[in-house]
C-alpha cells in the first residue's frame, strides 16, 4: 500500500508533497526559460544578405537582356551600381518581372527599384507603375558579346536569387526549400551557389541549357547539396551557367 | 464530477498549474524573442518572422515533450501526478503555441506569391519521393492537425460523449503528433544547422520522453497487477489481511477488466478499478472522507454503491464479493453501474 502524500487536486496540497511540488514548479520554469534562451541565441547566421533600403531607390539605365530571366546589362550607372555590371531583375515579392519587360527587350532603359545585395550577388526589385520602367530615347549601345567559359563540373546549392540575395534570412537550405521553389515557380531567376568560387565568383545564375529556364528536375533539388554539369558564360560581370539536368547529383 | 458542462472546473491547484505554465511558457518566449537577438552576433538578423517562428516551434516541441514525459513520470513516481491532472489545460496552450509558429511560416515562406499561401504550402514543394528535400511541411500539418482535434475534444463533455475508453484512444494522437513533430524538425531544421545546440537538445528530450515510456512500461509488467485465481465461478483476489483500512487490492479478471477490493470502516467492498470518468485506476487512490478517491483527478464514488455522491451522477461497476478461509473471492461478473452491494466482513460470513 502507497503511503505517499495522496494528491487531491481540489482539496489543499498534503504537507508532505508541498516541497516536492514547489521545487518541480520552479525547476520546470527555470528549464523552460534556460531552453528558450539556449536555443534563441545559438541559431546560425542568416548572412548578409539584405533589401538596401539604405540607399533608397536606385535609378540606372541599360539594355534588357534575357537569358532567359530578365537582367539589365547597366550602361550608365552611379557609384554603387557601375556600368559594365549586369542585375538580376525581379518583381514585387514572388513574382517576376518578364512581362513588364518583355516589350523592351533590347532596347535602353531606365530602371528604377530598390537592390538587394549579398556580397556580390545582387538585384533589383523594380518598382511599379511608368516610374520603374521608362524606355530612353535613342539607340541601344553595342554590349560586348557574351563570352564563353567552356564547361564546368560545379558542387554547390541550388537557390532563389531573391531570397538568397536578403528578401528572406535565411534564404537558402533544405528548411526554406518549399520558399525558394515558390519563388522559382514566380519565375524569379534561380541562383547556384558554388562552394568553390567559380572564375572569382561564388554566386552564379542558372538556368536550363540552350536558352530555357531551370530544368524541372532541378526543382526536387532546391536547396540540397548537389554537383551538376553545364556550359558557363559571363555577360557583363555576370556569371550563367547552363546546367545540364541529367547530370545532377545528389551529394551526402 | 460534472454535473453539467461548464468550460473548466476551476479550483486553487488548477490556477497554481495555469500559472506556473504561463509563466513557464512566457519564460521561453520572451528570452527567446527579445533576449537571445542581442546575444547573437549575427551581421544581420534573422528576420522577425522567422526567428519567431522558430521561438513558437521550439516552444510547442518542449511543451509538448513535458506533456508527454508526464505521463510516465507519474507512473514511476506518484508524487508526479499533480503534473497530470491538469495536462489538457498544457495540451490546449501547446496547440495555440503551434498554430502561431505555424501562422508565422505560412504568412511568411508561403506568402508573396501569386498563389493563395495555404494551396502554396501544398504545391510548393512536392518531393515526396525523395529523403533529401522531402516536403516536411506536411509532417507539421498532420501534427498541428492532432493538436487541434485533442485541444478541441478536451473538454469533458467529449469525454461523456465519446465515453472513456474512446476518448482515450483518441488521445493516444498525441504520440502520432509527437512522432510526426519529430520527422518535421528532423527533416527542416535539423537538415541546415551547423550550431549542433538545438539538435543536442532535440534528441536529448525525444530521448527522455522514449525512455521514460520504456522504463514505466518496464516498471509496470513487473509490478503487473496479479490474475485472480478461478475459485469455481469466484476468483481469488487477496488475503483478506492483506488490505488496509481506507486502501485496495488489485486483480485482473479474465476478461481484461480489473476489481479493486477496498476495506472501509473494516468491511470490505468491491468496484471495477476504472474510474468513470478517464478510466484512472481507483484501486490505486484512496478513501477520503468516507468516499474512494481515484488518483488521477479525484472523482469520488460511495465504495458499496459504485455511485458518486449527489450531486455527482458518475457510475461504476460493483462485484460481488465473499470471505472463505481468510481469503476474499469476487464473482467476476460485474454488477451493472452503480449496483450496492452489502460490504462483507473481513473475518469472513
Ligand atoms: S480518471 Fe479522472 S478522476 Fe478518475
Amino acid at each position: 500500500m502507497d503511503k505517499k502524500p495522496f494528491f487531491v487536486g481540489y482539496l489543499p496540497i498534503p504537507e508532505g508533497l508541498r516541497a516536492f511540488l514547489i521545487s518541480l514548479t520552479v525547476s520546470l520554469v527555470v528549464f523552460m526559460a534556460f531552453v528558450g534562451i539556449t536555443i534563441g541565441a545559438t541559431q546560425d547566421d542568416p548572412g548578409n544578405g539584405a533589401f538596401r533600403f539604405d540607399w533608397r531607390q536606385q535609378t540606372v539605365t541599360g539594355v534588357i537582356e534575357f537569358v532567359p530571366y530578365p537582367i539589365l546589362r547597366v550602361t550608365e550607372g552611379n557609384e554603387r551600381i557601375p556600368a559594365g555590371h549586369t542585375l538580376m531583375l525581379t518583381g514585387q515579392g514572388k513574382s517576376t518581372i518578364r512581362t513588364r519587360v518583355q516589350p523592351m527587350a533590347g532596347d535602353l532603359v531606365a530602371l528604377t527599384g530598390v537592390i538587394l545585395k549579398r556580397g556580390e550577388l545582387d538585384m533589383m526589385q523594380v518598382a511599379g507603375g511608368n516610374r520603374g520602367l521608362k524606355k530612353v530615347d535613342g539607340p541601344a549601345p553595342d554590349l560586348p558579346a557574351p563570352e564563353p567559359l567552356g564547361r564546368w563540373k560545379l558542387a554547390g546549392e541550388i537557390c532563389d536569387g531573391k531570397c538568397l540575395a536578403g528578401a528572406m534570412r535565411p534564404g537558402r537550405g533544405l528548411a526554406h526549400k518549399a520558399c525558394a521553389n515558390l519563388c522559382l515557380i514566380g519565375d524569379i531567376p534561380p541562383v547556384f551557389v558554388s562552394s568553390q568560387p567559380v572564375e572569382g565568383s561564388e554566386f552564379l545564375m542558372v538556368a536550363g541549357p540552350d536558352g530555357t529556364r531551370l530544368p524541372d528536375r532541378a526543382y526536387d533539388l532546391v536547396g540540397a547539396f548537389v554537383q551538376l554539369e553545364g556550359d558557363l558564360e559571363r555577360r557583363g560581370d555576370l556569371l550563367i551557367l547552363r546546367m545540364d539536368g541529367d547530370t545532377m547529383e545528389l551529394m551526402q | 464530477m460534472s454535473v453539467k458542462y461548464i468550460p473548466v472546473q476551476w479550483n486553487r491547484f488548477k490556477w497554481y498549474y495555469d500559472a506556473a505554465m504561463l509563466a513557464g511558457v512566457a519564460a521561453f518566449l520572451w528570452l527567446f524573442i527579445h533576449i537571445a537577438p542581442g546575444l547573437l552576433s549575427h551581421e544581420r538578423p534573422i528576420n522577425p518572422q522567422v526567428h519567431n517562428a522558430r521561438a513558437f516551434g521550439a516552444c510547442a516541441f518542449v511543451m509538448l515533450s513535458i506533456i508527454l514525459a508526464s505521463g510516465p513520470l507519474a507512473r514511476l513516481d506518484r508524487r508526479f501526478l499533480p503534473l497530470v491532472y491538469n495536462r489538457r489545460h498544457f495540451g490546449v496552450l501547446t496547440a495555440f503555441v503551434a498554430v502561431t509558429h505555424a501562422g508565422y511560416i505560412i504568412d511568411w515562406y508561403f506568402a508573396f506569391s501569386k498563389s493563395n499561401k495555404y494551396e502554396a504550402l501544398l504545391f510548393a514543394n512536392t518531393s515526396y519521393g525523395q529523403i533529401a528535400g522531402f516536403p516536411f511541411e506536411i509532417f507539421g500539418v498532420f501534427a498541428l492537425i492532432c493538436l487541434l482535434i485533442l485541444a478541441t475534444t478536451s473538454h469533458d463533455f467529449w469525454l461523456k460523449f465519446l465515453t472513456a475508453p474512446v476518448w482515450k484512444r483518441l488521445h493516444y494522437l498525441i504520440y502520432a503528433a509527437y512522432v510526426s513533430v519529430v520527422a518535421h524538425v528532423s527533416w527542416g531544421i535539423l537538415q541546415d544547422q551547423r550550431n549542433h545546440t538545438f539538435t543536442a537538445i532535440f534528441l536529448a528530450s525525444a530521448g527522455v520522453v522514449a525512455g521514460l515510456h520504456l522504463l514505466a512500461a518496464f516498471k509496470e509488467s513487473r509490478d503487473a497487477d496479479p490474475v485472480a485465481d478461478a475459485h469455481g465461478d469466484w476468483v481469488a483476489v487477496c488475503r483478506a489481511d492483506e488490505i488496509e483500512e481506507g486502501f485496495a487490492k488489485i486483480a485482473q479478471l479474465g476478461d481484461g477488466e480489473r476489481v479493486a477490493v477496498f476495506k472501509q470502516d473494516g468491511l470490505l467492498s468491491a468496484i471495477s478499478n476504472a474510474c468513470a470518468h478517464q478510466n484512472g485506476p481507483l484501486g490505486e487512490g484512496r478513501v477520503v472522507a468516507c468516499f474512494v478517491t481515484c488518483p488521477w483527478h479525484g472523482f469520488q464514488y460511495d465504495v458499496r454503491t459504485g455511485r458518486s455522491p449527489a450531486p455527482f451522477t458518475e457510475k461504476i461497476p460493483t462485484y460481488n464479493l465473499t470471505v472463505k478461509d481468510g481469503v476474499v473471492l469476487v464473482d467476476p461478473k460485474a454488477n451493472p453501474p452503480g449496483t450496492p452491494v452489502d460490504p462483507v466482513n473481513p473475518e469472513g460470513v
